[in-house]
Parts: C-alpha cells; structure tokens; sequence
C-alpha cells in the first residue's frame, strides 16, 4: 500500500509539471479553437455560433484547395525527397564510399541550424530578379531580362519552395538513419561480403529491412512537420503571388490575423490537426503491412 | 562463380559506387554549402557593389555593414535575450521531459499511454492556432510581454518531441537497475536523479541540442507575446532586417551571417553528441 | 566529462535564468511627475531614411515636452497589422498607436478601442488642409490625426534619362507604349514598380486610372452596388494594366519584386519612371544626390483612351496618423494629445517638410525645403485626385482583388474576369453593399 502510494506521488511529481504547462499553454487555447471553429467572430464583438458553416466555406473555397494540394506536394516532397535523399548519403557514409565523410556529414547538417527566417531570406535574394540564380541564368542564357517565371505558373510555383525545403530539411533525415544506420551489427554486413553479395544486395536484403521502423517514425514526423509548415514558405514569398504558394497554415494566418476572421481560422488550425491525424493513421496502415511482409 | 570472378565483379562493383557515392555527395555538399558561403562572402559588399556584381568577391572588407547592423538592429540586447530565452527554457523543458520519460517508461500505470499520446498529438499543432487564445490568456494573467510569458510556450511546445525522445530512452534501460535500487530502499525521486538522470546523458544531450537549436530560431512568439524592445529576441530583429523597405543588402546580408553563426558555432561543438543521442534514442518502437 | 559540463551549463543557465524573471515588468505610467506613454509605431528600422528622420522628430518632442516620455516599439508590414490587432482584441492596446485613415485599420478603429479625438481637433481644426480631417467614423469621429495628405500615385520621370534618349514625357498612353521599344533597346527599364505584395499595384496605379475612366460619381454608386465593377468603367482601367505588362512596359519579374526595389532601380537611373506613391518623396530626397533632384520630375499617368472620370488625375487619401486608446483619461490623455498632435501639427510638420515630407498642415514651405518636396507640393496643389480603393474598399477585398491583378498578368485571366470575380465577391462580402 505505500509502495503504491509512494509510486503515486512520485509520478505526480515527475509527470506533474509537464502535464500543467503543456495544458495551460496548448491544451486550452486548443479547445477555444475548437469552440471557435463553430463560430464567426472577429476578436472584438460578440462571437455567433454558426455550426458547420466554416468547414463547409473552407472546402468550397479555391484558395484553401490550392493550399492543401501545395501542402501535400511538401509531404510528397518530404516523404519521397528528404527520406530518401537523407537515406542515401547516410548510406554512403555508412558504407564509407567517400572520404573525408566527417565533413561531409557536418556539412549537410548545417542548414538545419540556421533560423527559417534566414533561410527564407537568403533563398528569396538568390531567387529575386536581382539575385544570385537569375544572374546565373541570365549569363547562361543570354537574356538580359530573364526571371524566374515559375512563381507566375499556378501549378508549379511551389517548386523552388519544395527544393529549398529539401535543401534545409534533408541533412536531419541523413542524421537519424546514420544513427541507426550504425546500430546495424558489423558482423552481418561481412558475413555477406563474404558470401559475395553484390553492394546493392547488401542494401536491399540486409541494410533496409532493418530500417524499416526508422522509416515509419521519420515519415511521421516529415507529414506533421509538412502540414504546419509555415515560417519558411511565409517569410519567402507569403504565400503569393496570387495565393500560388499559399499553404493551409498560411491560409490560416491570413485568416486570423489579416482579414480577422476568429471563427474561420480557428476552424483551418483544427482542419490541419486531423489531416495530419488522417494522414498518419493511413501511413501507420501501410506500415503495419509492410512489417508483416518483411520483417 | 569462382572466387575471382566474384572478386572482379566486386570491385568493379565497389568502384562503380565510390564513383556515384562521391559524385552524389560532392553535389549536395556543393548545393549545401554554396549559397551560406556566398551569403558570408556577400556581406563583407557594401549594397551597391552587391547589386552590380553579384558573383564578385569583395573587394575590401566592409565591416561597417556588420557594425551598423549591429547597432541598428540592437543585435547585441536581442542576441542576450535570444540566449536568456533559449537556455532557460531548454533547461526546464529538458528535465521535465525527462521526468515525464520516466513516469511514461517505467511506472507502468495505465494514465501514462493516454498522456503520453496527449503529448505526442502536440506535434500536429501550429504555433499560430493556439497565438490568440494563448495572448488572451497571458494578458489576464499578467505575463504578457515578460520573459516568462515567452519560456513557458516555449516549454509547452517542446514537450511532445523531447517527452518522445526521454520516453523511447528511457523505456531501453535495464529494468535491473532499477530493481537493484529499488532493494537498497531507495525512493522513485532518488532513483530519478541517481540512477535514471546520469544514465540517460545521451539522450540529454540530443534532447538540449534540439531544445536549444528550436527556441533561438523560433519566431512567431516571441513577435506576438512582447512589444518592449528590451525583451526582443534576435529572429525578431532580423525579422526586422527583412522588412518591405529594407533595401540595403549589405546590411541584410549582415544581419543574417549575425543571426546564423551562434548556432554553426554551436553544432560545429556539440554535433557528436547529438548524433550519439539518436542513436542511443533507440528509435525501435 | 559530458556529465560536468552538463553541470556547469546547469548553473550558468540558473544564474542568467535568474535575470529572466527579473526584466520585463509593466511599468508603472506615472513616475515622479513624468507620464510615460507606449507607443506602438510602424516603422522599418532598417530604412535609414525613415528611421533617422523620425529619431529626429522624437527628440525634437521630448526636449519640447520634458514631463512626456515616450517609449516605443517599432513594426513593419504584416507584424504591424497583427500586433496592432492582437494588443486590440486583449484590450491592451498601447497609448498611442499608429493607424490608417479607412479600411486598413478599420476593424480596430471601428471596434471602439480607439479614441474620438474630434474634442482635441476642433481647437485645431484650421491649421490643416480640410482634405485631411475628412471624417473617418460613421459619425464624424476623427480617429487619428493625420500627417499629411497623400497622393497614392505620382508617375515619377527621370527627365535626363528622357533627353538622353530625345525623348518627352508622353501625353498620351499610346505614345507611351511607343516610348517602350527604345527604352528597353538602349538597355533600361521603361516603369519601374515592384508588386510582390499585390497592393503596389491597386494603390499606386489601379485607383489612379479607375478616376480616370470611372471617377468619383461612379465609385460612389458602386460602392453602394448601384454600379458594379464588372463595368466598363472598372474594366478599362484594368486592361491598361494587362496592356502594360503585355507590352513589357514593367520591370522584369515585376510581381516577385518586393517593395523598394523599383525605387532602387530609379536611384539608380536604370529606369525612366517610377510609379510609386508620393510618399516616397523623402526616400528620394534621402537617397539621390542634389544633382539628381533637378532632373527628376512629377507627373500623373498620361491620358488614356476613354476617360469618362476626371482627368490627369491621381488617388488621394487623408495620409495615416496617431490615434489613442479610448481608455486613457486626463493627464494621460492630454499627454497622448500632445504627441498626436506635434507629430501631425506644425511643429512635426515643419521637421518633416525639410526632409521630404508633405504635411496636411496649411504651413508656408519655407523656400529651402528639399527641392523635391517642393515639386510634390505643387504636384498636389495642381492635380486633382480619386479615391483609393483600399481606404473605401473592405479589406478582405483587396485579398481578392490584389490576386487577381496579379493572375491576370500572368496571363491566367482576363481582365473583364478580374472585374467579374472581383464583384461578385464584393456583392456578397463588403460591408458597403449591405
């Protein structure tokens, strides 16, 4: 009996503090955007309940579409880029195929240290009519008037957003499966030089399916952090022009703070919380399958 | 096969892969590297030499462009607050992370999976979703716009991945150690700070790395919940740089190298451990 | 080894975490007789110009007012906006705050969180230009006091660049189009302008040439929905825009270009005309050398085709201003008047015109003002001048309006659509049509 009790008490005091802070700071103001998505209020008058209405204005709307289609580019982009990228040179580096690989490892973690902000910045000023790429591009092509066009396209104004998402992102990935990466036994790897597997025999039969929960965890981050992304696409181009990399979280912001919609943005934040919800149910799916396949 | 046939094919094998390996990395370090090297090159340029050459080295160093960045942009009041900001919150978030990993890994009551998934779903939250209801609350409490009011979201929000990171640590450490002194009488609080603290270094580390690398880049509160200059963090003040009428590169330009180098400094020393850390953070759940 | 320094990084972090607790107090607002007011300002440190000049304005007024002190804190753009509107909405707001004349401010002001200053105004009222103190609430109230009256357009010419070239500022808009071809052969930028921000080009452009071929009657009606900007009227001034930017009249990448960058391109003489606001008056001052300003020259959009509105006219709106929060009282309030006042009053008014700026105060330029300011007071004193469409449009319009001019030009929809789309949304949301 005081064993349990002891344990008890000590638990509430481990356990206390983070449960108190983390409910102050994240759990109530969740639930008031919660209560407000129900509503229409613009901060300073009295809130209206308006029941659906939001989420049925947001998904007819052509901006939140738009936003939500360039959202799940910067998943695709994450899963299937920075994975997979981040996998390879860890790989590299693993298999020591390259020397000096000590540098190279710091060297591509680098741009994960520096603030969204800067990135932001810096990449703007490279992509800007008078900047770093379009002088480039200008000398190669001989075209005095050269810009970077692609912001003006609809559909593929998100792609320097998407490369310089990959450019920042890419080295974490490389760092979580070098980690695990290293935890592989030695042993196994020589046994199969040894029987004469080929490299990419290696890769495929011994190394990956080892990592497959690596995957999976990465892959639900990347689709969490995909989905709140914001500092970065904000501080570049503001979801513009003409809304052409605009993304839900932007999506939000404007809402809230620029046209002061409470109730509406509100409604956006909590439609970002269940696609991610949605969206690693359905990969956590996928996994489950592959696992009893391979593993 | 004979075994020389193999070894050929091996080789042929291995130098084909050195060959693409090294191709590959060379190109992504180039990619990586390239632009911070000519953002640090490019501000030493006072602005117009800047917008005429823009591949050129400088011709002399401009370290006005810094000086005046500095001044102007009150660089040194937001560096202190940055680190003030950023160590505080690192320190209590990171222990009571550990804490909580604890509770969750070894206590085995049944509350801790519905918490600890509670934790991980703040994961999916924005920092602008909660801005409103959060500024709101602070101004009736009273620490808008003080330190505090800072630190603690800051906390909240570092949380889920921290508690992720104690939790899976902790949960692969030996149940007999804590068996071991659990029969030499001693209480669950000193097993927490004798046995659980010391053992869990790694993940300590990986966890202040993280902590400390998210609150000195992070923006969005920092700007909301202060006004006072004085309590400005440095994102906020280049922020500032990057504003709609700015137009003087160099000074951009310098502000950016201002705001970045603390933090290569910091990877460029503490990198090791941090990649000890994932490792030792077990990600085999 | 990791073990102590991870004790040593423990006491370090409790000593400067220590100091954490201790900064940042609210502060008390009376102290020994000295009323302290906050003022939020908007206002881009990093622009030299701006920043210096007001530096020299708060000093002018502290040492005028010895028993004021003000503190301030300093946004730009976007976080401007967003602070201003959260301090609102928490009822803490500061004691003075920086606001625009319509609708860009419009929910705070309207909200009630802002003082009516008209009391204070009236002692004051014929020591400004009348434009100026135009009512801005549903009942006259003035809500803030403003600086200056501004002219959201002014085509400005390089007039050397133009001899150099032999050519002379175009009458109509088809000799301007004619003027494109050779600017762009002898290697510059025929208009410079930038609009990444989308509103560059509803504010210093758009409202210009809606007076012209709509005018003000018209606007009257369609802002009530007695007419509607699917209308020739609208749509004309939007095809002039397309024309342009079809017939590379623009600098390059002209929607990627943030603001600032078409005044740098006109500094520079890479470009014939800047089309900016006038405004930008003290930035040209701060930024060109004495010979430049002799050969830089005021003018309004050349005359189009079918101009039913006022001709050679630009857009004009009351300029932005301090306003207070409702709930100071007495001392406070009379304190924050004080500011307010002296900042849009003659005294500002008269630090202000030697650097550029154009007061709404009736003042007498003295004849060794900047010559550029001078050139801007006869270009206000002789042009007439339309509405902006941001002061009498709502807002959340223009986060409709302002794509679509940007769509259009890249060629994504077409100009009667831009009127149509924009209509359409404003018959269901503006508050003008209900």
């Amino acid at each position: 009996m005081t064993i349990s009790r002891e344990k008890k008490v000590a638990y509430g005091v481990l356990v206390g503090p983070a449960v108190l802070i983390y409910a102050a700071v994240i759990i109530f103001p969740i639930l008031f955007s919660l209560a407000a998505g129900f509503t229409q209020w613009n901060g300073l008058s009295t809130p209206q309940f308006v029941g659906l209405d939001n989420y049925v204005r947001m998904f007819t709307d052509p901006v939140f579409r738009l936003g939500l289609r360039n959202n799940l580019l910067i998943v695709a982009v994450s899963v299937f880029g920075q994975i997979p990228f981040g996998f390879a040179l860890a790989y590299i580096i693993y298999r020591r195929m390259v020397r000096g690989h000590a540098f190279f490892e710091t060297m591509i973690f680098l741009p994960i240290t520096i603030s969204a902000i800067v990135v932001a910045k810096l990449w703007n000023q490279i992509f800007s009519p008078r900047g770093l790429f379009t002088e480039l591009m200008r000398i190669i092509t001989e075209n005095d008037r050269f810009v970077l066009t692609i912001f003006e396209s609809r559909t593929f104004a998100i792609v320097p957003i998407l490369f310089v998402i990959l450019w920042m992102y890419t080295g974490i990935y490389m760092i979580i499966f070098l980690a695990n990466l290293q935890r592989i036994d030695p042993g196994v790897i020589e046994a199969a030089i040894i029987d004469g597997a080929r490299e990419h025999q290696i890769l495929l039969r011994v190394v990956l399916p080892q990592m497959v929960n690596v995957v999976f965890t990465t892959a639900v981050f990347a689709i969490a952090g995909s989905l709140k992304s914001f500092d970065l696409i904000f501080a570049m181009t503001g979801g513009g022009p003409a809304h052409y990399t605009e993304v839900i979280a932007i999506y939000m912001y404007l809402n809230t703070f620029k046209y002061y919609n409470y109730g509406f943005g509100s409604a956006i934040s909590m439609m970002i919380v269940f696609l991610s919800l949605g969206l690693i149910t359905a990969v956590q799916a996928v996994f489950r399958k592959l696992e009893a396949r391979y593993v | 096969m004979s075994d020389l046939t193999v070894g050929a094919a091996r080789n042929r094998d291995v130098i084909a892969w050195k060959l693409f390996a090294t191709v590959f990395m060379v190109f992504f370090t180039f990619l990586t590297l390239a632009p911070l090297i000519w953002l640090f090159y490019s501000s030493l340029k006072p602005h117009p030499e800047i917008v005429r050459n823009v591949f050129a080295l400088p011709k002399e160093f401009h370290i006005r462009n810094f000086t005046r960045a500095w001044e102007i942009g009150s660089l040194g009041l937001y560096t202190i607050n940055s680190v003030i900001y950023t160590a505080t919150a690192t320190l209590i978030t990171v222990f009571l992370a550990l804490g909580a990993g604890y509770g969750f890994a070894k206590f085995g009551f049944r509350i801790s999976h519905y918490l600890y998934t509670f934790f991980i779903l703040g994961l999916l939250v924005t920092a602008h979703s909660v801005l409103v209801p959060l500024f709101i609350l602070e101004t009736r409490l009273g620490i808008d716009d003080t330190r505090l009011g800072v630190i603690l979201p800051y906390v909240a929000f570092g949380l889920p991945f921290l508690i992720y990171l104690s939790t899976t640590y902790i949960r692969g450490i030996p149940d007999s150690l804590e068996e071991v002194a659990r029969i030499d009488g001693a209480s669950y609080l000193k097993i927490f700070w004798h046995v659980i603290r010391p053992i869990s270094a790694p993940a300590v580390a990986t966890m202040t790395i993280f902590s400390f690398v998210n609150n000195w880049n992070e923006f969005v509160f920092v700007f909301v919940l202060t006004s006072k200059q004085e309590l400005r963090s440095l994102p906020v003040g280049v922020n500032a740089f990057a504003g709609g009428m700015s137009r003087d590169y160099g000074l951009l330009f310098a502000a950016l190298v201002i705001a970045t180098v603390p933090m290569i400094l910091f990877y460029m020393f503490f990198h090791e451990q941090l990649k000890k850390g994932f490792a030792a953070g077990a990600i085999k759940e | 080894m990791l073990h102590k320094q991870i004790l040593v990084a423990v006491a370090i972090v409790t000593l400067i975490g220590s100091f954490a607790f201790a900064g940042g107090q609210q502060d008390a607002a009376e102290d020994d007789g000295v009323i302290t007011l906050e003022v939020l300002h908007y206002l881009d440190l990093a622009d030299n110009t701006s920043s210096g000049n007001f530096e020299e304005l708060v000093d002018a007024f502290h040492a005028a007012n010895p028993d004021i002190r003000l503190e301030f804190d300093y946004l730009f753009n976007e976080p401007y906006h967003n602070k201003l509107q959260s301090s609102a909405i928490a009822g803490q707001l500061p004691d003075a705050v920086f606001l625009w004349p319509g609708k860009r401010t419009g929910e705070v002001t309207s909200s009630g969180a802002v003082k009516d200053l008209s009391p204070w105004v009236d002692g004051v009222r014929d020591e400004f230009a009348p434009a100026a103190l135009s009512p801005q609430g549903p009942n006259g109230e003035i809500w803030e006091l403003p600086e200056q009256v501004t002219a959201t357009h002014v085509m400005f010419a390089n007039e050397r660049l133009l001899d150099e070239l032999g050519l002379e500022f175009p009458r109509t808009l088809e000799e301007l189009l004619e003027q494109g071809e050779i600017i762009r052969e002898a290697g510059y930028i025929p208009i410079a302008m930038d609009n990444a921000d989308g509103w560059q080009m509803q504010s210093t452009l758009l409202s210009a040439l809606v007076e012209r071929t709509a005018g003000r009657e018209w606007f009257d009606r369609a802002v009530e929905g007695e007419a509607s900007f699917s209308d020739p009227e609208f749509v004309s001034a939007v095809e002039v825009i397309q024309t342009l930017h079809e017939e590379e009249m623009f600098s390059p990448g002209i929607n990627q270009a943030s603001y600032g960058e078409a005044l740098t391109d006109f500094v520079t003489e890479e470009a014939v005309y800047l089309i900016d606001g006038g405004w930008r008056t003290s930035n040209l001052t701060g930024e060109m050398t004495e010979d430049q300003y002799e050969y830089v020259s005021y003018n309004v959009f050349p005359e189009l085709p079918n101009e039913q509105g006022q001709a050679g006219s630009t857009a004009i709106v009351a300029g932005t201003g301090f306003g207070m929060n409702a709930e100071l009282e007495g001392e406070m309030a009379d304190a924050a008047w004080e500011w307010i006042y002296f900042f849009a009053g003659p005294e500002g008014s008269r630090i202000k015109a030697e650097q550029g700026w154009l007061p709404a105060v009736d003042i007498e330029l003295p004849d060794d003002s900047p010559e550029l300011t001078l050139k801007l007071a006869d270009f206000l004193n002789s042009t007439p001048g339309g509405y902006v469409i941001d002061a009498v449009m709502d807002a959340e319009g223009m986060g409709v309006l302002h794509p679509l001019l940007q769509e259009m030009m890249f060629g994504n929809v077409t100009p009667q659509e831009v009127g149509n789309r924009y209509e359409e949304w404003v018959e269901n949301n503006d508050s003008g049509r209900s």
